[in-house]
């Protein structure tokens, strides 16, 4: 594999390029010759795809999309060019593990198959999409690393520093992220977990020299964690990420790789999201080193990434991982419906068989349309991991017909999705305990019905 | 063929992206004895406008409203010069300043409400992103512009929005510009905070708030 400084080297030397050029003369017109090229064809008809043929079709397009469209840097311009064979060795030397946490709560994650009805996924809870008061985050995180079956936690993010929003790039942001970074780990603590791992760091931290700062083991984390790395929408990889990346790999910490192709943008539809999300899981190994991956496309004028072709290209991108590569991998779910609600958690329903039963991961949901402030619900996150756990039960064709099932429970409301619930609503600040009671109706008739539909969610 | 079928075919040939068509079509029709003004009314803008509902359908996507946008401008490049030469008047609706602003790296929302905003007939300078509050005002003072508008996707970039109608009314400009916000990480009530004169969840609504504010709407 290419060693850091060929890669950096890269950014530097290709060929020299306006941005929009490199968009609508370079990476559209490839991406659609090699979905041409390959057969890539989404059946609208299917949620989870079972062709074999199609998934080795899917990463062929994605290694042949690197290989001839590169990635660009607009820091200088230039475009960053990778021979086929470098791509293919990338993908060959993807690392199939990845070890977190410290202590007892030391663990690894492993790359899982395809159907892989055995092995038990990895389970990933939380957000750092959330913002958090201050207030309510010790109790927030803890009561997330209290969920016994959980290996790994994002934290939510704390941006304001005496009541007012840290601006991007300001010395309060730093101090904002050092901040969320400490009271994670004491929340950690707390919970009689100290060694379980956070895999979002920095989910306050919007730039380089914040995530640094925020990265000193004085504050509490440490290599065992996981450290994000981001490409941008799409194909675009940035000073301030190389800049991670020569940090983090000189450490010798967790690195993960993560990206959010955007549906409806330069990617377009089903086809191209699906090939470019595996584009991202081969180039976080190649550009990155990054030894784990988050995998988040998004629906660009929806905000959520539960839609039926999203769903699907999810699935496939997950699909060619389990196939080809076995990179540890979370799938970072955008939701439409708010915290709590009934189209949330059927939402996460289909979300989880897509993803699950193609070799991926468990990870808890994200309102992302209806996201508001201190709306994230730990019992909510309990509930979608117990979802993965019966979904990891499941092969993709028997998936199939639930994940269409759940889909068809909140498919007219993607457009007008309901408002969700907020921690201070849900739960007693004082006993931490559960007070609303239509949110535990909600969620307790939601587990009835799937298990009522064939997804055996039994309470851990 | 009448005068109606060329104008089908116009604005076929637009949803189907094919720009020698467009034009040949247009010249046709010019040929043919049409109003520039119709063919645009008639012809393009039901052409461009299928474009967008198959957009907001996930049936077209960024790269076809690009494709569909530069055909338009192409085609405009010939009619506008014919409406000037008859006297008629100049299509333009306004001029808007856009740019994603300072500490935000996220363009392709911004790219995609540009698009509309030239369709729906108005000269719109992109600042691109990570846009600093003084380069949008001095921009807008340069071009004669009536909107400045600002995309933010992060909440921590949300302030130079309300920074930037600050500076204005510090600098006594406030009337002179509208100000529309967007972005994922804005809502309506913080539009409402700040006084922005528009806020819009999506780009389409943002083309239409755009036109309400110049009073095309």
């Amino acid at each position: 594999m290419l060693d850091l400084l060929d890669v950096f080297e890269r950014a530097d030397a290709g060929p020299l390029m306006k941005d929009m050029d490199y968009y609508m003369k370079r990476l559209v017109p490839k991406l659609q010759e090699v979905i041409r090229r390959h057969e890539v064809k989404w059946d609208k008809s299917t949620i989870v795809n079972t062709d074999d043929d199609l998934i080795d079709g899917v990463f062929e397009a994605a290694v042949d999309l690197i290989a001839e469209a590169g990635a660009y840097c607009p820091d200088t311009n230039r475009v960053m060019e990778f021979s086929r064979d470098e791509v293919l060795r990338a993908a060959e030397q993807a690392p199939k593990t990845a070890r977190f946490g410290e202590g007892r709560e030391a663990k690894t994650m492993a790359g899982r198959k395809l159907d892989d009805v055995d092995a038990v996924p990895w389970i990933h809870v939380g957000g750092g999409i959330y913002t958090t008061d201050e207030k309510i985050y010790l109790e927030t995180v803890e009561g997330l690393a209290s969920i016994d079956i959980v290996d790994s936690l994002s934290v939510p993010s704390i941006l304001q520093m005496r009541g007012k929003d840290a601006r991007v790039r300001s010395p309060q942001e730093i101090l904002a992220a050092i901040k969320t970074v400490i009271l994670a780990r004491e929340a950690i603590r707390r919970s009689g977990r100290a060694g379980l791992p956070i895999i979002n760091g920095i989910s306050a931290a919007s730039n380089a020299v914040s995530m640094l700062a925020a990265a000193a083991p004085q504050f509490g984390l440490r290599p065992s964690d996981g450290f994000l790395i981001d490409f941008l929408a799409e194909m675009v990889v940035n000073y301030e990420a190389l800049q991670k990346t020569a940090y983090f790999n000189s450490i010798s910490a967790n690195v993960g790789s993560t990206s959010t192709p955007l549906f409806g943008g330069y990617g377009g539809g089903a086809e191209g999201n699906a090939v470019l999300a595996v584009c991202y899981i081969i180039m976080g190994v190649l550009i990155y080193r990054g030894n784990y991956h988050y995998n988040a496309p998004l629906h660009q004028n929806l905000r959520m990434s539960s839609t039926k072709p999203l769903l699907w290209a999810i699935g496939m991108s997950n699909q060619v991982n389990a196939k080809h590569m076995q990179r540890p991998m979370v799938n970072l779910p955008y939701l439409g419906g708010g915290a709590g609600t009934e189209m949330f958690h059927y939402e996460m329903a289909a979300y989880m068989l897509t993803v699950v039963p193609a070799g991926g991961q468990i990870f808890s949901g994200h309102p992302a349309k209806s996201v508001v402030p201190d709306s994230l619900l730990p019992h909510d996150h309990r509930f979608h991991a117990e979802m993965g756990l019966a979904a990891a039960k499941l092969t993709r064709a028997e998936a199939e017909p639930l994940a269409q099932a759940f889909f068809g429970r909140y498919e007219d409301k993607i457009k007008t999705p309901d408002a969700g619930y907020h921690y201070a609503e849900v739960y007693d600040l004082n006993t931490r305990k559960i007070i609303h009671d239509d949110y535990i109706r909600i969620q307790d008739d939601v587990r009835n019905a799937v298990i009522k539909t064939g997804l055996d969610v039994r309470p851990s | 063929m009448d005068a109606k079928d060329i104008l089908t075919e116009t604005s076929e040939a637009l949803v189907d992206l094919d720009q020698d068509k467009v034009l040949e079509t247009i010249n046709k029709g010019l040929e043919a004895g049409l109003k520039p003004m119709d063919i645009i009314e008639k012809g393009l803008l039901p052409g461009i406008n299928t474009v967008g509902d198959e957009f907001e359908q996930d049936i077209k996507f960024l790269p076809e409203m690009m494709s569909a946008a530069m055909i338009f401008q192409e085609a405009m490049a010939i009619l506008q010069p014919k409406i000037e030469e008859q006297g008629g008047a100049d299509r333009k609706v306004g001029t808007v300043v856009l740019g994603a602003v300072k500490g935000d790296l996220h363009t392709i929302g911004k790219d995609i409400v540009k698009i509309l905003l030239k369709t729906s007939g108005f000269t719109v300078h992109d600042l691109g992103m990570d846009v600093g509050t003084f380069s949008f005002i001095d921009k807008a003072e340069e071009v004669n512009a009536d909107i400045i508008a600002m995309s933010a996707l992060l909440t921590t970039t949300l302030v130079n929005q309300r920074d930037l109608i600050e500076a204005l009314e510090g600098q006594g400009k406030r009337d002179r510009f509208k100000v529309m916000v967007g972005g994922g990480a804005v809502t309506q009530s913080w539009a409402d905070e700040i006084q922005a004169d528009a806020y819009s969840d999506t780009a389409f609504s943002a083309a239409k708030a755009a036109k309400r504010l110049v009073g095309r709407g």
